[in-house]
């Protein structure tokens, strides 16, 4: 089973990934960091396959820790979840940083599911 | 479910691949000169004049092409001139991906429509300001969006009130607010009474019954709902050519007299009834 981290400061949005992600019965829920710093910690500790992270973050954002993660950990495939997937400078910025996709919020768990397993 | 970008749609849709989308938007970035490059292509400016610019633009937070207009480097019917070009020889994404063989023409006109009619229903539509004010289009679509939010993404049913400008805040039981800047700068608040604190907790975490929940969880919920309405907010508004960058949310503790705006602003608010007396209010507080 893949193992899936959560990255966001949202706790609920944290707490509807990790129900999505346990439900499904194909991935595995490795925790949830708050923002891109314990990204990287957590990435580096949990070895997890993919990693669901938003971008407007306070401390480290999202495009910011994506840019360390790709260099860090060439194996590790991101997706970006964020409010902020409709603008376009955003979006392209994230899928040039090396975002396997951006699922925009508010999210549907299908969606998400369906991204996931296509990864 | 959202306000998207029209590559994201397609990359969504599974009708072309993040690889075709990345070389899409490089051939974009090849094509589509930015405002100093086209002055230059054009013959208004040097590039030692965009270099003086861009070192003015570190003291003074204004685009380059009015820092241009101000600097006396270009007249302000040049740069009309420059902008009507850019629009004029702008590469589409869409034409892009066609250009780049990921799509035909036939494919971009059918999955244009497509992506109209998803997102038809985030056209604004009815909202009436109490006055003229800089930047009204912004002002009503951020509401208009804020409603159509509220009906999708929490199932409310509810009554918007008139719309007021005021100088004072009333008192509500929570307060959450986002800070944007960008081509606008404005902060967007949300009140919202207790009962319907709860609405939105159960909408955002999937929960039937919310009462066991801590406080931090259930204002958490309501900072995420106005995550969400303010992200749609800047894609909505980057569409109409206004960028805006937003910070994370955060909650306010407003005393029961309620809050004064500071004097420099003034606040749109719009007042939203629920059912049994349960009562939120949008607040744009935005600079005079």
């Amino acid at each position: 089973m893949q193992k899936v981290l959560v990255v966001d400061d949202s706790l609920s949005v944290a707490r509807q990934l990790q129900k999505i992600i346990e439900g499904a019965g194909d991935f595995t829920f490795v925790g949830h960091a708050k923002n891109g710093a314990e990204a990287i910690k957590m990435n580096h500790s949990e070895n997890p396959d993919i990693i669901c992270m938003d971008m407007n973050m306070p401390g480290m954002d999202g495009l910011t820790a994506l840019r360390s993660l790709t260099v860090l950990d060439k194996d590790v495939k991101v997706v970006m979840v964020t409010s902020l997937g409709g603008v376009g400078d955003k979006f392209a910025e994230a899928i040039k940083l090396g975002a396997r996709n951006v699922i925009s919020k508010p999210f549907e768990a299908e969606n998400v599911l369906k991204v996931l397993r296509e990864l | 479910m959202a306000v998207k970008f029209f590559g994201q749609f397609l990359v969504e849709k599974g009708v072309v691949t993040r690889d075709d989308l990345l070389k899409a938007m490089d051939l974009q970035e090849r094509k589509n000169l930015k405002l100093g490059e086209m002055a230059m292509a054009m013959g208004y400016v040097t590039e030692a004049d965009i270099n003086r610019a861009h070192n003015a633009q570190l003291s003074k937070d204004i685009r380059l092409g009015d820092m241009l207009v101000e600097m006396g480097i270009m007249t302000a019917e040049q740069l009309a001139d420059v902008i009507t070009r850019q629009k004029n020889t702008h590469l589409y994404i869409g034409e892009a991906l066609v250009l780049v063989n990921a799509i035909t023409s036939e494919q971009l006109q059918e999955h244009l429509d497509a992506f109209k009619a998803d997102q038809a229903d985030y056209a604004v539509s009815g909202i009436e300001l109490p006055m003229e004010l800089a930047n009204s289009p912004l002002w009503e679509m951020a509401a208009d969006l804020t409603f159509k939010m509220i009906t999708r993404v929490l199932g409310l049913q509810y009554r918007v009130g008139k719309c007021r400008l005021d100088a004072h805040i009333a008192h509500n039981f929570m307060f959450a607010a986002i800070d944007l800047s960008g081509d606008a700068s404005f902060r967007y608040l949300l009140s919202v009474s207790e009962g319907l604190q709860k609405t939105i907790a159960k909408a955002i975490l999937h929960e039937d019954e919310v009462d066991g929940e801590p406080v931090e969880v259930l204002e958490d919920t309501v900072m995420e709902f106005i995550n969400i309405v303010c992200g749609n907010v800047a894609a909505k508004s980057s569409q109409m050519g206004k960028i805006l960058n937003i910070e994370p949310p955060l909650t306010i503790d407003v005393p029961a007299a309620g809050l004064e705006v500071p004097q420099d602003y003034v606040a749109l608010c719009f007042p939203i009834h629920a059912a049994e007396g349960e009562r939120m209010e949008l607040i744009l507080q935005i600079p005079r």
